[in-house]
């Protein structure tokens, strides 16, 4: 029904705040934060966002149409985006890619394409524009104007004292969205 | 419009070896000789080196040993930029009891921008903030530093035959322990006063100002030739088989900026100290002055001496352009700044017919023909409220406009080419000019102690392409 589709389904755990914009069908993990001023919004079908994400100011993650297709023609199934765990997303980036692994890192105004797949510990950084159709392999790091690439021997670190920082701080100041008492959170299987 | 503001529409015309047209923002002015100095006749001289991170100052000879670079800040190797010390806590047995651990800190150097650590090349985490990373060394160091010293010395020899030959034909009466005495004393000034500035084509004399103090006994040091071989490696054989493994190949850049090594390997990439970069100074080749001097501190950017030409000259800059028609008059309005505190007095002079500085323009241009008055700059203006608007009866035809310093007055432009490309017009701007440098005469009859004198500036104006 529509109604359910419209009610976010946010884990027992979860910080986010009112001021953020979810539309759509949009399931979030536990200990995830998404600030005020956030927008996650599912028009062309459900996002799945994990746990441990962290969501900052004015980031926006779409699972939009793709440009040749309009909104209401038929045949068009509705595509999930799956975003992993320890996941983030920086203050105004965009982000469209339908499948986001684990601990990536997506810094500040950068802009992904919906045909873009990251694995784990990616890297895109700042005002990077990514709009390949391929699957970023893991430990990447884009860079700089003419997005150089370059290969990490670790991970980037899971932002976990960030969090529990954010989610001590954040309710002081903001009010937060409901969570639903689910049995179990919905996450998605680890690639 | 933000584009008629650019600098390079409006360009001086610049006398010296090479007659340059640069904007007025980029010249100077010599007060001593009253004319605009660009930066090709001027004579650059280093100031004091300082580290563009650290912010530290290092007298020369510092610096010159160091090879221009810092102690203490590094750059990375992959994105250039530079490179921050992160620290962690790592587990550690304690000295005293081998089975309980302590968390020490460990450090290691980052790249903000590239994420590139130092833990990728396999550099281990030092114990210390600073000072404990060190820069590989150049297998050839030695071989390298004996062919210096070996050319050094040769080049000392050579000069010194040559200023013997030179004294000994000036002045043959003069005794040899002298003239070599004098040499000396020269050569431990070096490079940078007057008397020694570099020919292009001069032989290698920068080297021999660097070693042998007086009297030291010139040791004679042989070196042995570069051998030639006859058998060289032979490449891998996967060599065209094997696949590239593209995250690691190097950049030329990245490769170059490490001539010792040039690796072609990402995992050889070891992170080189910062280079260092100068204050200069420059002085004017004609009589010796400086135009432009800094300060010492590198956090400050103020100047000890700053003889800048925005603040000797007014300034001509244009505020609106109409649609530009061939063969049409069009009027265009400019402004005229007086950058100093006394009135200015302003005729601009159309370029004659077969005017050899008048090559680039291709418009004629009628100027206003009455000279124009600027008020002089007044810092307190803006908060003096009582002051009393100068009468300064402006012809509305020539004068659109007058603000303090600045008027705006009208040119008419008629575009003379149909071509491509920008309209081009150029005039002379003639004012005067009080020298408040010049020594005080004491004059007899009571004048005022400075005299104007009355400067000429070629000027042209860039105003964009003809709208058909």
């Amino acid at each position: 029904t529509n109604s359910a589709k419209n009610v976010a389904k946010i884990a027992a755990g979860a910080v986010v705040c009112v001021e953020s914009e979810i539309r759509g069908e949009v399931t979030i993990g536990a200990r995830t934060v998404v600030h005020p001023k956030a927008r996650i919004i599912a028009e062309a079908g459900p996002i799945v966002i994990g746990e441990g994400n962290l969501i900052e100011e004015q980031a926006l993650i779409i699972n939009s149409y793709p440009e040749n297709i309009a909104p209401d023609s038929e045949g068009v199934e509705p595509k999930t985006m799956t975003i992993g765990i320890n996941n983030v997303f920086e203050v105004g980036c965009m982000s469209q890619a339908l499948k986001i692994g684990d601990n990536n890192v997506i810094e500040s105004k950068a802009d992904l394409g919906r045909n873009m797949i990251l694995t784990s510990g990616c890297i895109i950084g700042a005002c990077c524009q990514v709009n390949t159709c391929e699957v970023i392999p893991e430990n990447t790091v884009i860079f700089g104007s003419g997005c150089q690439r370059r290969v990490q021997t670790e991970r980037p670190q899971p932002q976990t004292l960030q969090l529990d920082f954010l989610m001590k701080i954040l309710p002081n100041y903001h009010h937060m969205k409901k969570t639903v008492k689910t049995t179990s959170a919905v996450t998605p299987a680890k690639n | 419009m933000a584009s008629l503001l650019q600098p390079d529409r409006v360009l001086y015309l610049v006398h010296g070896e090479k007659k340059i047209r640069s904007p007025l923002s980029t010249l100077y002015f010599c007060r001593y000789c009253s004319e605009l100095r660009s930066l090709e006749c001027v004579s650059h001289e280093v100031d004091s080196h300082y580290c563009p991170s650290c912010l530290e100052n290092m007298p020369s000879a510092e610096a010159k040993l160091k090879k221009n670079r810092c102690a203490n800040c590094f750059d990375c190797p992959c994105c250039m930029h530079t490179l921050s010390t992160r620290a962690t806590n790592i587990p550690a047995p304690l000295p005293d009891d081998p089975s309980k651990t302590t968390m020490k800190k460990a450090y290691y150097l980052a790249c903000g921008f590239c994420r590139w650590t130092s833990r990728d090349v396999g550099m281990a985490d030092k114990s210390v903030a600073s000072g404990g990373w060190q820069e590989p060394d150049n297998p050839h160091t030695q071989r390298i530093n004996k062919l210096i010293e070996y050319y050094q010395q040769l080049a000392q020899r050579e000069k010194l035959e040559r200023d013997r030959k030179k004294l000994a034909r000036r002045r043959p009466y003069m005794p040899l322990a002298f003239s070599q005495h004098t040499i000396h004393v020269v050569e431990k000034y070096g490079l940078g006063t007057r008397l020694q500035r570099q020919r292009p084509g001069a032989p290698i004399t920068s080297l021999a100002g660097l070693s042998l103090k007086e009297g030291e006994d010139q040791k004679e040091i042989n070196i042995e030739p570069a051998q030639a071989l006859d058998e060289v490696e032979p490449l891998p054989e996967d060599c065209y088989t094997r696949p590239i493994n593209l995250p690691e190949v190097t950049s030329l850049r990245q490769r170059l900026l490490q001539p010792d090594f040039q690796p072609a390997g990402a995992s050889q990439l070891h992170p080189k100290h910062k280079h260092l970069l100068i204050k200069r100074s420059l002085r004017c080749r004609k009589c010796e002055h400086n135009l432009s001097k800094p300060e010492f501190n590198p956090t400050s950017i103020k100047f000890k001496i700053q003889l800048v030409a925005v603040s000797y000259i007014p300034e001509v800059r244009i505020m609106s352009i109409p649609n530009l028609r061939f063969q049409k008059e069009c009027q265009v309005l400019l402004t005229l700044t007086n950058p100093v505190e006394n009135i200015t007095h302003v005729t601009l002079v159309g370029c004659e017919e077969g005017d050899p500085e008048d090559i680039n323009s291709t418009a004629k241009v009628m100027v206003p023909t009455k000279e124009l008055v600027l008020a002089g700059k007044d810092a307190a203006a803006d908060y003096d409220e009582l002051a009393e608007p100068q009468d300064f009866q402006d012809d509305p035809d020539v004068v659109a406009f007058r603000k303090s310093n600045k008027i705006g007055f009208f040119i008419k432009v008629v575009p003379q080419r149909e071509e491509d490309g920008d309209v081009t017009v150029s005039f002379k701007i003639r004012h005067d000019f009080r020298n408040l440098a010049a020594p005080i005469r004491p004059s007899e009859e009571g004048d005022a102690p400075t005299e104007a004198i009355w400067l000429t500036h070629h000027v042209e104006l860039s105003l964009g392409p003809i709208i058909a």
